[in-house]
């Protein structure tokens, strides 16, 4: 790849690249992603769709919230079912609410910590319109208790 | 930054230690060129990679150019951790392995469970670690909480914590025979390895299976997003296959210089050239992506530029395994 060609302009997600230079040498420009840089848009539409979907089906008691965090996060099954430390099996019980009403707290947890949430973020989600999203921050301060966490919503 | 965690970790901690050298060198003489095309539940769907396996880079410098590291993985999460801020307080910095997930000072939108990921640990406060990525422009920090979670993630190839730094880097080093070995073992794993989904059988499988992916995927935004996902593994992320190409082009003419070979100067500018082929598959994979032109004729037409390249990179790889051997 020639160096005038590989030049792309877009800060947020920067790169190395190993171009020819005008010389014939060989050598790094620090560059940019070209999908970031043309199709960041496209990407953040398909996941808030998927987003709206899957809350549906939440909703409607069609799959569980560890479904819905297993595709939004994209994991494997067999990654994440050894993560949480249960068979794949059992995993995909759990991406149902007949199996999943039944677990214990517990594992909740485990979950919940695989994911990277708040374990009440497994059973509650916060919708805030649209036009109000950067007015509004939430944050989440853990507490001593594991199981418990205290969300503050501020006007910024 | 670097093009590569990998190659830029190892090559950083080099470059600490005293020892001049490229990154495109340190992925040259480590093999790190390859491909594999992997369906697996371990991950969400069909994936494909472009550089060998996570850890090899280190193992092969160290086998090739008699770098001594000192490496370790933890049972107990606690000894990883009292282990690296040790290191840290003798003054060394510390490569260590992740789930790049975690790497909470990169945009949120390109971070993924991935356990293979591998940073520079280059100092301690209070509250944070001082990082060096490859992705990254600056030096990051990231919170011990946050850290010590993205090292003892469980899950596929899990960390446990592995990190390691070079602790005796020899005066003379043959550079000659080390990049004779790397580029032996390459070209060998790319043409010659008995497994039917790495090398170029990997590649010609991969060709075959894109086909097959509508039947995978939930809907056609799916199918969009994983195709979209080619560019990505082609070009931004570790994997990076056609970014690897151009790594490797460059390491194949600084090797040509040392040796003083003129074929392998003719080689490198082959290998840019497929670099480029690559990368004229990675725009297309973006572009019928968003355009969700993602009907049978356009697959076939992906499944035959990458056929392309697999009787390309068979012919280059069949050329340079004869020109080493």
């Amino acid at each position: 790849m020639k160096e005038k060609e590989a030049h792309i302009d877009f800060d947020l997600h920067p790169l190395v690249l190993y171009v020819e230079k005008e010389d014939g040498s060989y050598g790094r420009i620090e560059s940019a992603s070209f999908l970031s840089s043309n199709y960041l848009d496209d990407y953040l539409e398909k996941i808030k769709k998927w987003d709206r979907e899957l809350k549906d089906k939440l909703e409607k008691g069609d799959i569980s919230p560890v479904y819905y965090y297993m595709i939004m996060l994209e994991f494997g099954e067999s990654d994440l079912a050894s993560r949480v430390g249960i068979s794949k099996r059992k995993l995909r019980k759990h991406c149902k609410m007949a199996a999943f009403e039944k677990i214990s707290l517990k594992l909740l947890k485990r979950y919940a910590d695989v994911f990277d949430v708040p374990v009440s973020n497994m059973l509650n989600f916060i919708a805030i319109n649209e036009k109000d999203q950067k007015r509004l921050k939430i944050s989440t301060r853990k507490s001593n208790n594991p199981y418990i966490t205290i969300s503050k919503i501020e006007i910024q | 930054m670097a093009a590569h965690c990998e190659s830029g970790t190892v090559t950083a901690l080099l470059n600490h230690g005293g020892l001049e050298i490229t990154e495109p060198m340190v992925f040259g003489i480590a093999s790190g060129i390859f491909f594999g095309y992997f369906e697996s539940s371990n991950f969400s769907f069909p994936m494909f990679i472009v550089r060998n396996k996570p850890g090899s880079m280190r193992r092969n410098i160290a086998k090739r150019m008699g770098v001594k590291f000192y490496n370790k993985s933890f049972k107990k999460p606690q000894q990883g951790i009292d282990e690296l801020d040790r290191l840290l307080a003798d003054g060394h910095p510390v490569a260590t392995q992740v789930d790049f997930y975690y790497m909470e000072f990169l945009p949120e939108y390109i971070r993924a469970h991935i356990n293979v990921h591998f940073v520079n640990i280059v100092g301690k406060n209070e509250k944070n670690y001082l990082v060096s990525d490859a992705y990254h422009r600056d030096k990051a920090e990231l919170s011990v909480e946050v850290l010590n979670k993205a090292r003892f993630v469980g899950g596929y190839m899990a960390p446990k914590g592995f990190l390691f730094y070079p602790f005796h880097i020899p005066e003379n080093i043959d550079f000659n025979k080390a990049i004779i070995k790397g580029i032996k073992k390459a070209a060998f794993d790319m043409t010659k390895l008995p497994v039917p989904f790495v090398g170029i059988k990997g590649m010609r499988k991969f060709a075959k299976k894109v086909t097959g992916w509508p039947e995978l995927a939930r809907d056609i935004d799916h199918l969009s997003h994983e195709i979209m996902k080619i560019n990505v593994l082609l070009e931004d992320q570790g994997t990076g296959g056609a970014g690897f190409r151009f790594l490797y082009a460059t390491f194949l003419q600084e090797a040509a210089q040392k040796l003083n070979d003129s074929q392998l100067e003719g080689m490198s500018k082959r290998m840019m050239a497929i670099g480029d082929d690559w990368r004229n598959i990675s725009y297309f994979a973006a572009k019928i992506g968003k355009n969700r032109d993602l009907g049978k004729e356009r697959l076939n037409e992906l499944s035959q530029m990458i056929y392309n390249m697999a009787d390309q990179e068979q012919a280059f790889f069949s050329e340079l395994y004869k020109m080493v051997k």
